[in-house]
């Protein structure tokens, strides 16, 4: 049989390179108008007045009076308004859009608005909790009590920015008298459909949302883009012409959805032998002005709690904090991130307090295959980790480094960091929530077609699932098409999140193609759909967080070098290594070009990617202030993939996306932390942190 | 409505400038972002716009006896590509943006930019360099640090432009070039550092130091420099620490969203230390 692994070329390939991929600004339309967002320019104020210059015919605004139906973005916490009525909560809300057809006269009346404001007080503090958590495992308290010793650390993370090549944008236009299509820079197209619907009050056909090419979204094109997608299709049907919307580079990064800060205390109760008893942890994520997605990025950084590790006892919770600043929002990793980071520093510290080899220590509480995970559910299938350690650290020569960096005058260190994702939905939320379907629509010409949701962004979700088809139906590719998916031409499968689509989506896709097969008539059309359906072992508790939060995990290893200069404290990344269990590559290349990407961007969080707000106002708006790596930047890599199927994917394939990010802050904060012989607790380890670190000047 | 002219001549352009009020376009780097405007829409310009890139006759290198003598529209990948120019002025600018940039970028838009964080015009500096502006009137010549008269501030008149760059040939042993920018290409200067040196039998003949983006404008402190001329190595080791401060005193950064006051000040003062070190290590 051929190994599935074998890379193909990139179904997306030819267009994108030709240049006739069409994304959303080259999208061309008849007696195309345009808008543009006028938006607060302070955190929090009540609005007192709002003045309008006379408008030429032709152009209209559209604010909250607008809306025939909800004024919020269907989300799982529904606090967030797609136009803001009384009160402003962030710098840059949406207050209303300014539409017509030329966009200098647009800009011309966006400039005349004046909104009288009351200024309110700004809580900048996480203060006020809107979201509270917690879970336990095993007897935290009684461990705690017959603890030897407790530590106890504090981390912090800061924004970090998906940074995508293409801001958002949006067409919107009319199909007959009340039919809104919505074309879209987007990764979830049902998301925006149901929250259109909602704001609309109307029926399911009337709002039909199709994906336009996607240059990039990380996350960033997840729920956001359903707040946009509302404001234009209320404007679709007061203005009733096409209207395009795209964001400037400076508004977009103003803007849109973050990844959370976070704040992660650690208490460790410790044995005489020196082993962790139990954990206590508390983890506080910044939500921004609304609570959007903030409390299922809370689960996800909980359950994230021990990571690669096994603790038999834990007491963990978690808050997030309102405050008046952009709402924050998915970002690939989803709260894992921050937790991994937390958890993976906490593991190196405690070692060192203790005064022992963090590697064996590390080693010590490494989570075997059927232990308990953090929510008492259970690691079912093989952990590598032992095979993929090894691996790692022979191949970059770890142990050997580690002792030659230690003396103080050589300014390099080398840092690693263990790590595991779960993929897919937490717990329940594939059944309860998301409740895949998938089809497969054969012709009577035996042409078969891919109707799923999912959506490619670049991260190759056409190429692998046509692939799964493919390769499961045995024909040749140019018999399957997978077109951009159109919500009038395919089924909810679920947004393009979470590291679920290989698994779940594609999964789905196997078992509908092999049906297919089995069923083959020559000459026929024919339709195959399949849904979702938890697989039985899986038990999940909602409630207390208790039991199987993910059907299966993938693991990883990073390790990083680098040498930090004594003279400007510019840390400089020599190289990279990682070693992945992804059950098994769909696709070899496309599984690298993931493993370059996320290792690149959670690097880049630990020690480059600076973003800070002052009084509301995000400071790093443009892609020159706020840093992200560039090719001269980035260090060479070695990546090595490890097989290890799982039954239930597609040819055994976990998730891929999220996995190479989640691991590389700690290991680069480990390397920094070796190279200038002090504790790095909170990242980005920026020059100016590092100054004063290395010059004790910290406070 | 703006004019938008585009001379066929050196000549024609001085005469556009004597006649009207213009925006002058080189490459275009700083001036397009400076005027720009929502995405799709044209720049915000306020006056005519004098398009110069094209005047081949500003694109050239002369090497001459003592100097060179650098056209005003010649490009950074142009003066890389030259075999006589120092690797310390190589060095600067191909820390400039990135190659698409250096290929349209010019150093006189660097000069007449006076950006406080400009990397190109740092070795200049360093050379003691000339600028000729001319105007139908005539030209004046004027060194570097009488040009940029402050942030984002010039001594060109609004009939002038400069016709070309004039640098000193110098042999020091070593010319040395830092830009402190956190990441290696597409990045605006934190800290910027020049510094060069001459010793004869462990006497300093001659020692310049630069530092950039620390101060409204590039800081060069000749006093400070003639203090330690004619003093051996040795000696400077002594007063090393008491020069740094006084290098401390001149400097005045900022804070603002690309670092911290204090950050720029350790640096600078590091950058001067590690290469006054350097020398006398090497003795
Ligand atoms: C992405 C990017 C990265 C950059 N990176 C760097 C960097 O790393 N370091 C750095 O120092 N700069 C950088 N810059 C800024 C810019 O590229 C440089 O300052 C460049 O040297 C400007 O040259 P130009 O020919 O494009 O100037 P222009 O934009 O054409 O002109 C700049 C100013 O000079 C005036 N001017 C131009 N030519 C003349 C002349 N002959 N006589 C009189 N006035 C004139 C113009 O009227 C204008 O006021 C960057 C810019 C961008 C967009």
């Amino acid at each position: 049989m051929k190994d599935i692994s074998r890379s193909v070329p990139k179904e997306d390939h030819e267009e994108k390179v030709s240049g006739r991929a069409l994304y959303v600004s080259d999208i061309q339309m008849a007696d195309m108008h345009y808008a543009k967002t006028v938006r607060a320019d302070r955190p929090h104020a009540r609005i007192r007045n709002i003045r309008l210059p006379e408008l030429p015919e032709g152009y209209v605004v559209v604010d909250h009076h607008d809306i025939p139906g909800a004024n919020h973005v269907n989300m799982i916490f529904e606090d967030w308004p797609v136009f803001a009525d009384s009160v402003v909560r962030h710098v840059g809300e949406p207050i209303m859009l300014v539409c017509g057809k030329d966009k200098q006269i647009i800009q011309s009346i966006c400039d005349e608005i004046v909104i009288e404001y009351e200024d309110l007080e700004p809580v900048f503090d996480l203060q006020e909790s809107v979201v509270h958590k917690s879970f336990q495992k095993g007897d935290a308290a009684a461990a705690f009590a017959r603890a030897d010793q407790v530590v106890e650390r504090v981390y912090e993370t800061g924004y970090q920015e998906q940074a995508y090549i293409e801001p958002q944008g949006f067409v919107g236009y009319l199909e007959g008298e009340k039919k809104v299509t919505l074309i879209g820079s987007i990764q979830c197209p049902y998301y925006v459909k149901n929250a259109v619907i909602k704001t609309l009050a109307c029926d399911p056909e009337d709002v039909r949302v199709i994906q336009a090419a996607v240059g990039g979204a990380f996350g960033g094109k997840e729920e956001f883009p359903s707040l946009i997608g509302c404001q234009l299709a209320v404007a679709v049907h007061k203005l009733k012409k096409p209207i395009k919307i795209i964001y400037e580079r400076e508004e977009d990064m103003i803007v849109t959805t973050k990844r959370h800060p976070s704040k992660t205390t650690m208490q460790a109760a410790l044995d005489s032998a020196g082993r962790v008893l139990a954990i206590k942890a508390h983890v506080a994520l910044d939500a921004g002005a609304y609570i959007g997605l903030s409390g299922v990025v809370l689960s996800r950084a909980m359950l994230a709690v021990t990571s690669a590790y096994t603790i038999d006892h834990l007491d963990v919770k978690g808050d997030v904090y309102l405050t008046h600043t952009v709402p924050n929002g998915a970002f690939r990793g989803f709260g894992a991130p921050q937790m991994i980071f937390a958890i993976d520093m906490f593991m190196h510290h405690l070692a060192k307090h203790l005064g022992k080899d963090p590697y064996q220590f590390r080693k010590a509480h490494q989570a075997k295959q059927g232990d308990r995970t953090a929510t008492s559910g259970i690691f079912r299938d093989p952990i590598l980790m032992d095979a993929m350690v090894e691996k790692a650290t022979s191949m970059s020569d770890y142990h050997r480094k580690q002792k030659d960096y230690a003396s103080p005058d050589v300014y390099r260190g080398i840092g690693m960091s263990w790590f595991l994702h779960g993929c897919g939905f937490t717990g329940s939320g594939e059944s309860d929530h998301i409740k895949a379907k998938v089809r497969l629509r054969k012709s009577d010409t035996d042409h078969v077609y891919v109707l799923v949701a999912a959506v490619d962004m670049g991260q190759g979700a056409k190429t692998t699932l046509k692939k799964v088809v493919v390769e499961t139906l045995g024909v040749p590719y140019n018999q399957v098409t997978f077109d951009d998916p159109d919500t009038d031409a395919v089924p909810d499968s679920g947004p393009t999140v979470a590291s679920r689509t290989a698994m779940i989506v594609g999964g789905l896709l196997a078992q509908a193609a092999q049906t297919l097969k089995e069923t083959w008539k020559r000459g026929e059309t024919q339709v195959v759909e399949k849904t979702y359906r938890q697989p039985e072992f899986v038990i999940w508790d909602e409630k207390t967080l208790r039991g199987d939060a993910y059907p299966a995990y993938s693991w990883g290893v990073n390790i990083v070098e680098v040498s930090v200069s004594p003279v400007t404290y510019e840390v400089k990344v020599e190289k990279i290594w990682s070693v992945y269990d992804v059950g098994k590559a769909l696709d070899e290349r496309i599984v690298l070009g993931q493993a370059d990407g996320g290792i690149a961007q959670g690097v880049a969080y630990g020690y480059l990617e600076v973003m800070r707000h002052h009084g509301g106002h995000i400071q790093h708006k443009n892609m020159t202030d706020y840093i992200i790596p560039t090719a001269v930047d980035m260090a060479p890599t070695e990546t090595v993939i490890f097989d290890n199927p799982y039954a239930l994917g597609p040819y055994g394939a976990k998730g891929v996306g999220e996995l190479s990010l989640v691991g590389g802050a700690p290991a680069v904060a480990m390397a920094i932390e070796q190279a200038i012989g002090r504790p790095i607790q909170k990242i980005p380890a920026t020059p100016e942190m590092i100054m004063e670190l290395m010059r004790d000047e910290t406070h | 409505m703006v004019r938008h002219v585009i001379p066929s001549s050196y000549r024609e352009a001085l005469v556009h400038l004597r006649d009207g009020s213009f925006h002058i376009v080189a490459g275009g780097t700083d001036i397009m972002l400076k005027y720009r405007n929502a995405a799709d829409l044209p720049p915000r310009f306020e006056r005519d716009v004098l398009y110069v890139l094209n005047l081949d006759e500003l694109k050239y290198i002369h090497v001459e006896e003592g100097v060179w003598r650098i056209g005003a529209l010649t490009a950074y990948e142009t003066l890389l590509d030259h075999p006589e120019i120092p690797d310390v002025f190589k060095s600067a600018w191909i820390d400039i943006g990135g190659p698409g940039l250096r290929h349209v970028a010019t150093l006189a838009g660097n000069i007449a930019n006076a950006s406080p964080a400009a990397d190109g015009i740092m070795p200049l500096y360093l050379y003691d360099a000339q600028v000729v502006l001319e105007s139908c009137a005539g030209s004046r010549t004027l060194p570097i640090d009488a040009v940029i008269t402050g942030p984002k501030q010039t001594a060109i008149g609004p009939q002038e432009m400069i016709r070309e760059i004039i640098v000193p040939k110098h042999d020091f042993d070593v010319a040395t070039w830092v830009k402190v920018g956190t990441r290696k290409a597409d990045a605006i200067s934190k800290v910027s550092f020049c510094g060069a040196i001459k010793v004869e039998s462990g006497v300093i003949k001659d020692l310049r130091l630069t530092l950039g983006s620390v101060a409204p404008t590039v800081i060069r402190a000749r006093d400070l420099e003639a203090t330690v001329k004619g003093i051996t190595l040795t000696a400077l080791e002594a007063r090393l620490d008491a020069l740094l401060d006084a290098y401390a005193a001149r400097i005045r950064p900022i804070d603002d969203q690309r670092s911290t006051k204090h950050y720029r000040q350790q640096v600078a003062r590091n950058l001067i230390e590690d290469f006054l070190k350097q020398q006398i290590r090497k003795g």
